[in-house]
């Protein structure tokens, strides 16, 4: 075996990854991506529902589809895909290392791009260990790869257009949904839509427990103050994401917090560079966004790894640049992108460093 | 919430155990992590971790981003000896000096 | 106004809260304990844990160490379960020519009464069929174990506490001056307190702790990496070469040593270095699965022996500072309470005073 060597490595082939590698490999870099799944597209594959929000140079389409064609558009760039591979630490001089179970090797990089995506969070309550209890990403996951029904008769926890989304798909397929739990207050329109679909919404309401003998059989809810109870055999979890950070802390990077960004997630730039030099971030890890700002930051931290290389010229980077961060103000919900240019004041904030007349100029637009 | 809800699945700690630990001066997850084993099984903190940082966060009346994420620590999956050293050579430039005994010369 | 004590100890690892409960087992004292974190988040709390006796040299601190390991199962009855082990440890050796050099160790420390066999390699493979068949021979003592830190250390806090002692942590001490024969005490948190005694106890932060009243402490700090396995069925009986298996079934791994400050990332290389070195003693570790690595600032006195007693030229103070912290911490616990409250030990103490270092 020889020593592998990249211009840039890539962690992650969920959109984000792949949307670098993309713009990585058709503009000259040798690009490694590295994912643990034994396919590509990462969370997209079992989407299942047509996604809108996606940048210009994509067509709306159903996730699976767009894994598809990205698959078309990469099969022949400079692209080595290790799947079933997973990073399982750092070396020296811009080296990680690398298993797929039975042996473990290092990758150099020139440029390091981490696209390891977000984790549902869980939620606890009485009985949440139980087997049939899971996250409603799980449940889907059953349903759309795996092709198992992952119950008959569910309560869905915690109301958002995924956890809709999601209970739509299972009662296609025949699971009967008996009520979305929302906590608080909630979108009018996500209601209606529910609605219209025939699912029951109950708000202002919680768990209270959920018991069965070896697997869940009722759960008990606080709905206004009134309980009431249904036999289920699966309770769905439908929380929100957190960027995952493991890859980031090994590196030493710096972390930050951002409610409306998922929580803790890495420092950085707008380049998306974290305080680790040439180490990048994108997709959900650089904070929880839909699938349309997963996809320019994909691009964004390429673009400029690309540019840290010396693969671009100076206004072909820069314009793009712009146009990309103009995209993804466009496309990002107003208040992660708000989110996400403060962390990046902070950012240069905490480094003492001056704010680029750019990013003044993308904080004034927000 | 009742008291004895299960936080961290892995070991089965449950929310009375960490406030204990919260109680006797606890002010970050590796603390209640050293105290109660929370944490610390398989899944290395991956569930549990925002669980335990928000009920500190709650119980201490610190805002969330304040209280420190668990430490990652390598190998970041669950990894098998013989996979950690079939290329050890190639991932190693020099061996490093290991010794046996309470790791110490004496 | 800043709060009085008689007695303030810096440090609440295994040895300042050891040292803690035993001043507080006589009463008679108002003692405090400072920490700038919170317990185990140190070197306590980042160890395999073994209570190591035979291969202590010279053997006059073999001695040492073997009085602290036959503690154990008293202060067990005193302060509650803390796990300990006397598994007995094996020391494996891979060459003929290292049984002489073993040979020799057993003979020294026959002087002072610890038990040391020297095995064969069938006698080894019988006693710990795990291990390598590449092993030619091993020291063996009965007196070794190991103990669950985690456990010892909240059980001292928590009897201490039971018996009065207060605790402070997350509080970083920043000045100490000594004004009409007391120690004036100042935290980062604006906190104030006297003390009549101080015990330094900060292990690999003494240097630094040791500073603020102008004193050097020649200790330098070693980094350790341990792997931990995934629980695995009974494997290895002893304390062994490195490892051991804790109650849960997990086995503990580690042979690093390494010169990085404070440092305590874990780092790749080390890992699979100590992954070789496991399976070189125990084959079977192949198969098994590590879960996670952790690693622990060690503090090691210059000459490697622990350094306890009255700080010269300072009176009332005094320091506690080991590389053997778990080992010892009964019998340092114990010698350090008898020396505050009577001012003498039942143990000859000299050859590890600070004092030493002066020649």
């Amino acid at each position: 075996m020889v020593k592998i060597k990249t211009d840039i490595l890539i962690i992650g082939s969920g959109p984000a990854g792949l949307n670098a590698a993309y713009t990585a490999a058709s503009h000259g870099a040798n690009v490694i991506i590295v994912d643990e799944a034994i396919t590509i597209g990462g969370q997209l594959k079992q989407q299942t529902q047509i996604l809108n929000n996606l940048p210009g140079e994509f067509n709306s389409q159903r996730g699976f589809s767009l894994v598809d064609d990205f698959y078309e558009r990469l099969k022949s760039l400079p692209i080595t895909f290790l799947l079933r591979h997973t990073m399982i630490g750092i070396y020296k001089n811009n080296s990680i290392g690398v298993t797929n179970g039975k042996e473990t090797f290092p990758i150099t990089y020139k440029k390091l791009i981490i696209a390891t995506g977000a984790a549902e969070e869980a939620t606890i309550f009485p009985g949440w260990t139980l087997p049939g209890v899971m996250t409603i990403g799980a449940a889907q996951i059953l349903l759309n790869r795996e092709h198992v029904l992952p119950g008959n008769e569910a309560i869905i926890l915690g109301f958002n257009e995924f956890s809709l989304e999601v209970g739509k798909q299972l009662e296609s397929c025949g699971v009967n949904i008996k009520a979305i739990v929302a906590k608080g207050n909630y979108d009018v329109e996500l209601f209606h839509e529910a609605k219209n679909v025939g699912i029951r919404v109950v708000s202002n309401a919680t768990i209270i427990s959920a018991t069965g003998v070896n697997e869940v059989e009722k759960v008990v809810l606080n709905i206004d103050g009134i309980e009431e109870e249904h036999m289920v055999d699966l309770v769905c979890i439908g929380n929100r994401l957190s960027p995952i950070l493991e890859a980031f802390e090994i590196l030493s990077c710096q972390l930050a917090y951002q409610e409306d960004l998922g929580g803790l997630f890495p420092k950085y730039y707008n380049s998306l560079e974290t305080t680790n030099t040439s180490v990048y971030v994108a997709g959900n890890a650089a904070g929880i966004t839909n699938i349309g700002g997963i996809l320019i930051t994909g691009e964004i931290a390429a673009w400029n790894a690309l540019y840290s290389l010396e693969l671009l010229e100076y206004s072909q980077f820069k314009n793009r640049s712009r146009a990309l961060w103009e995209q993804l103000y466009r496309i990002e919900e107003s208040q992660v992108f708000k989110a996400r240019i403060a962390a990046i004041k902070e950012t240069y904030k905490d480094e003492s460093l001056a704010l680029p007349p750019f990013v003044e100029l993308l904080l004034e637009e927000c | 919430m009742e008291k004895s809800t299960i936080v961290c699945r892995c070991e089965e700690i449950n929310i009375d155990e960490i406030e204990i630990a919260i109680k006797n001066g606890a002010q970050e997850f590796d603390d209640i992590k050293r105290l109660t084993r929370c944490g610390m099984g398989t899944c290395q903190s991956k569930i549990c971790m925002n669980l335990v940082r928000k009920i500190i966060s709650e119980k201490l009346n610190k805002p969330l981003g304040e209280i420190a994420p668990s430490k990652m620590r390598m190998p970041l999956k669950v990894t098998r000896l013989s996979a950690l050293t079939k290329n050890i050579d190639l991932c190693i430039e020099e061996k490093a000096t290991l010794e046996e005994g309470e790791q110490t010369s004496v | 106004m800043s709060k009085r004590y008689d007695i303030v100890i810096i440090g609440s690892g295994v040895i300042g809260s050891s040292i803690a409960y035993h001043l507080s087992e006589s009463q008679q004292e108002e003692v405090l304990v400072i920490d700038k974190g919170f317990p185990l988040s140190g070197t306590s709390g980042s160890t395999q844990a073994w209570v190591w006796v035979h291969s202590k040299a010279p053997a006059s601190y073999g001695e040492l160490s073997m009085f602290s390991a036959e503690l154990y199962p008293i202060l067990e009855k005193k302060i509650g379960d803390v796990e300990y082990k006397r598994t007995g440890g094996i020391s494996p050796f891979f060459s003929e020519s290292e049984r002489e050099k073993a040979l020799m160790l057993a003979e020294k420390q026959a002087t002072v009464g610890i038990p040391i066999e020297v095995l064969s390699q069938e006698e080894v493979l019988s006693r710990e069929p795990a291990l390598s068949p590449n092993i030619v021979g091993a020291t063996y003592s009965p007196i070794d174990g190991n103990v669950n830190p985690f456990r010892l250390v909240e059980l001292f806090i928590r009897a201490a506490k039971k018996n009065n002692v207060e605790f402070s942590f997350y509080t970083s001490v920043t000045s100490i001056l000594k004004k009409n024969g007391l120690f004036e005490i100042e935290t980062e948190k604006g906190g104030k307190y006297t003390a009549k005694k101080i015990i330094f106890a900060g292990g690999p932060w003494m240097k630094e702790l040791a500073s603020l009243i102008d004193i050097k402490v020649p200790v330098k700090q070693v980094r350790g990496q341990i792997l931990i396995t995934e629980p695995l069925t009974n494997l290895i009986k002893h304390t062994i070469a490195g490892m051991r298996q804790a109650d849960n079934g997990e086995v503990l791994i580690g042979y690093s040593l390494e010169e990085v400050g404070y440092d305590r990332r874990t780092t790749l290389d080390i890992i699979q270095n100590t992954a070789q070195m496991a399976i070189d003693y125990i084959p079977s570790l192949a198969n098994a699965n590590i879960v996670r690595a952790f690693s622990g600032i060690r503090v090691i006195p210059e000459d490697e022996l622990p350094i306890i007693g009255e700080i010269p030229n300072v009176e009332n103070a005094y320091i506690s500072v080991m590389h053997s912290g778990i080992t010892l911490s009964p019998i340092i616990g114990t010698l350090m309470a008898e020396l505050l409250l009577h001012g003498d030990t039942s143990i000859d103490l000299q050859q590890y005073s600070l004092s030493r270092f002066d020649k």
